[in-house]
């Protein structure tokens, strides 16, 4: 990711490719030419929040005891990538078909890339969500790891008698 | 009703402050210690923390920056907000679980202590102590001004406070605050947190269904308009263009498991297994409140291109010029009562941990021993921490207002950057050493600091807190791996290994 980030800071640049004050309206920001603006940082930029994806669910594998790593546990983590890509694509997608398209649909009053990136990433967490509280006697702390985390406090309680 | 708008926006204030006085007293009765003080002696349930948590992640910046970006940039700030549920689900994998244990182990009041606990290492506890103190000055002084501009704009409204002062608005709002710090601790900033939580989630929602009543053809209509005047602006990365946007995930995403005033909060709950619930409530709980950031942009926005009202002076206006055009009176009461339980909950969460950094922390990494009596202390330096921060935040409006500014680039972006490997990482990986965190630390600060003062901008709008944060990512593992593997007490490897 840090070489994803030094490549786009030293792409070609383009003019207010971090947008622009409105003509009309002082403090109005505007964005101007998408499609320029994307030209040579567009798939840097999505690999970019691709791999941001990817680092979420390592991170979150990371934070479950290597024991409870299991074939079902890693299924469940993996799934919950995959549902993230999904997302981050039918979003980049829908905004490249409008860019090309200059037309969009419209889901619960947002047009249809902006709706992927407004419920879609919202939602997009929801299976690290229900993995932690459904599976936390499963996979995050089991009574096993209670019963251990006791006997932990119980020595340090005979210590300092 | 019209008429009595600026009294009942008043009274639903005054009721709101009253009871955090209330609460404070109540809360005085049962601070016996400096834990008690600081972390609540770890005896809160589970709805107590949730609300407490999301209410600390949403300051005033969520009530009034929040709808002013969006107004501002349109959806690129969105992703400060919708990656809140991603930013919650990696703090509580990584944090959550191992924060609670070593407190519980160590008897741990505060972060600083915690990572001392997890590195041996009272170099690390300096650091991130200095961090918390540089960040809290500087996020204090913003929400004490916040609050006490937004209450000289109420009262000025009225006939009889229509002169009143900046310094008098200061000294009103910053005596409340103190008062209920000082008397009740972290047991009076939670159980405020509450009810500042269940306001703001009831204000979210109103505010939804008004916004969604603005137009004639609902929200879509809205962002029909501003599609036709600039397409970019509603489309997923908005004005400030995909790396702007992105950077925004990346630091409000991971960094929410690196903001010491919430992680904090994961060291008081009674039982870990409440941790189960205490996710899905936190989130929930700022995904309703959240939705009047996104909901006052938008209408703000396309109102002033349709014409349906002036353009903002201020972009940081649209809040309040949204809640008294567009709603009634007493909807506006309660959102300016959530208003001042957002910047007052955040403030809270500060001062506390910003008082055990000084008193606790920084004394125990230099001497070896925190100060005699904490809990005296802890109230004298409460009530010095926030005057300080007050005047502060007084001399930054009248003389210069680049102190705070730089002080408030220790906001998020810095905590995020230099807390997160240290202490989401870090509690999760044993070979992280504690000359990886130094210097995961160091950089964040340099990296920010820099930035800020010499004012560099990265091309496609790559912020500097991106790059301070991926650096220090990079260096804490980089030189974790390159430095001798560290020796973990015995205590503390048992924990990582549960």
């Amino acid at each position: 990711m840090a070489l994803i980030l030094l490549t786009i800071c030293l792409s070609e640049t383009v003019p207010d490719a971090e947008g622009k004050p409105h003509a009309l309206f002082a403090g109005l920001q505007i964005g101007g030419d998408g499609a320029a603006r994307l030209e040579h940082i567009g798939f840097f930029g999505f690999m970019f929040q691709s791999l941001l994806m990817v680092q979420i669910v390592l991170l979150s594998i990371l934070g479950v005891a290597e024991r409870y790593r299991t074939n079902k546990f890693l299924i469940y983590m993996v799934s919950a990538l995959a549902f993230m890509l999904l997302i981050g694509w039918q979003m980049f997608s829908a905004h490249l078909e409008y860019l090309s398209s200059n037309e969009t649909g419209y889901f619960l009053g947002f047009p249809n890339a902006t709706a992927w990136a407004t419920y879609g990433t919202w939602l997009s967490a929801i299976p690290l969500v229900l993995i932690y509280s459904l599976g936390f006697r499963k996979f995050i702390y089991t009574k096993e790891d209670e019963k251990k985390f006791n006997e932990l406090l119980a020595e340090k309680a005979s210590r300092q008698e | 009703m019209e008429e009595y708008r600026q009294e009942i926006i008043i009274g639903a204030v005054i009721v709101y402050m009253v009871f955090c006085v209330l609460t404070g007293l109540w809360a005085m009765r049962r601070t016996h210690s400096a834990s008690d003080f600081f972390i609540a002696g770890r005896g809160l349930g589970p709805i107590v923390v949730s609300l407490a948590i999301f209410s600390s992640t949403l300051s005033g910046f969520g009530f009034v920056g929040g709808p002013g970006l969006v107004y501002s940039i349109g959806v690129s700030s969105f992703w400060m907000v919708v990656i809140s549920s991603i930013g919650y689900a990696v703090c509580f994998f990584l944090v959550a679980k191992r924060i609670r244990m070593i407190a519980e182990l160590r008897d741990c009041i505060s972060l600083p202590d915690i990572v001392a606990a997890r590195y041996g290492s009272e170099a690390v506890r300096f650091m991130i102590a200095v961090t918390i103190v540089l960040g809290v000055m500087g996020y204090l002084a913003t929400q004490i001004l916040a609050m006490a501009l937004v209450m000289q704009a109420i009262l000025s409204g009225t006939e009889m406070f229509a002169d009143v002062g900046l310094i008098t608005c200061v000294a009103i709002s910053s005596a409340v605050l103190i008062f209920y710090c000082v008397t009740g601790g972290i047991i009076a900033s939670v159980y405020t947190d509450v009810v500042q939580g269940t306001i703001m989630i009831v204000a979210g929602f109103l505010i939804l269904v008004t916004a969604a009543n603005v137009f004639d053809g609902g929200m879509q209509e809205a962002t029909s308009i501003i599609l036709s005047d600039d397409a970019e602006t509603i489309m997923p990365y908005g004005a400030a263009g995909i790396m702007a946007s992105l950077g925004w995930f990346f630091v409000f995403g991971l960094g929410l498991a690196g903001q010491p005033h919430i992680i904090t909060k994961l060291m008081m709950n009674k039982n870990i297994s409440d941790n189960r619930s205490m996710l899905p409530l936190s989130l929930f709980g700022y995904a309703m409140a959240a939705l009047l950031w996104i909901s006052i942009g938008i209408v703000m926005r396309a109102a002033v291109l349709d014409g349906v009202i002036e353009p903002l002076a201020l972009p940081d206006d649209a809040a309040s010029v949204f809640l008294s055009v567009f709603t009634n009176p007493f909807l506006a009461g309660i959102v300016f009562a959530g208003l001042f339980a957002a910047i007052m909950s955040t403030s809270d969460a500060f001062l506390n941990i910003g008082t055990a950094a000084l008193i606790h922390d920084i004394p125990k990494a230099i001497k070896g021993q925190s100060v005699e009596n904490e809990l005296f202390w802890a109230r004298i330096v409460t009530v010095l921490l926030a005057v300080l921060s007050a005047g502060f935040a007084l001399y930054s409006h009248f003389q210069d207002a680049t102190l705070v500014a730089i002080l408030g680039a220790f906001g998020w972006g810095t905590f995020a950057a230099s807390i997160f490997p240290v202490v989401a990482v870090g509690l999760n990986w044993k070979g992280a050493s504690a000359a990886g965190a130094v210097t995961a630390i160091a950089s964040a600060l340099l990296i920010n600091f820099v930035s800020q003062l010499a004012g560099y901008t990265f091309p496609y709008g790559v912020s500097g807190q991106l790059v301070a944060f991926v650096s220090s990512m990079v260096l804490f593992i980089g030189v974790s791996l390159i430095t001798r593997k560290p020796v973990l007490e015995p205590d503390i490897n048992r924990v990582l290994d549960i």
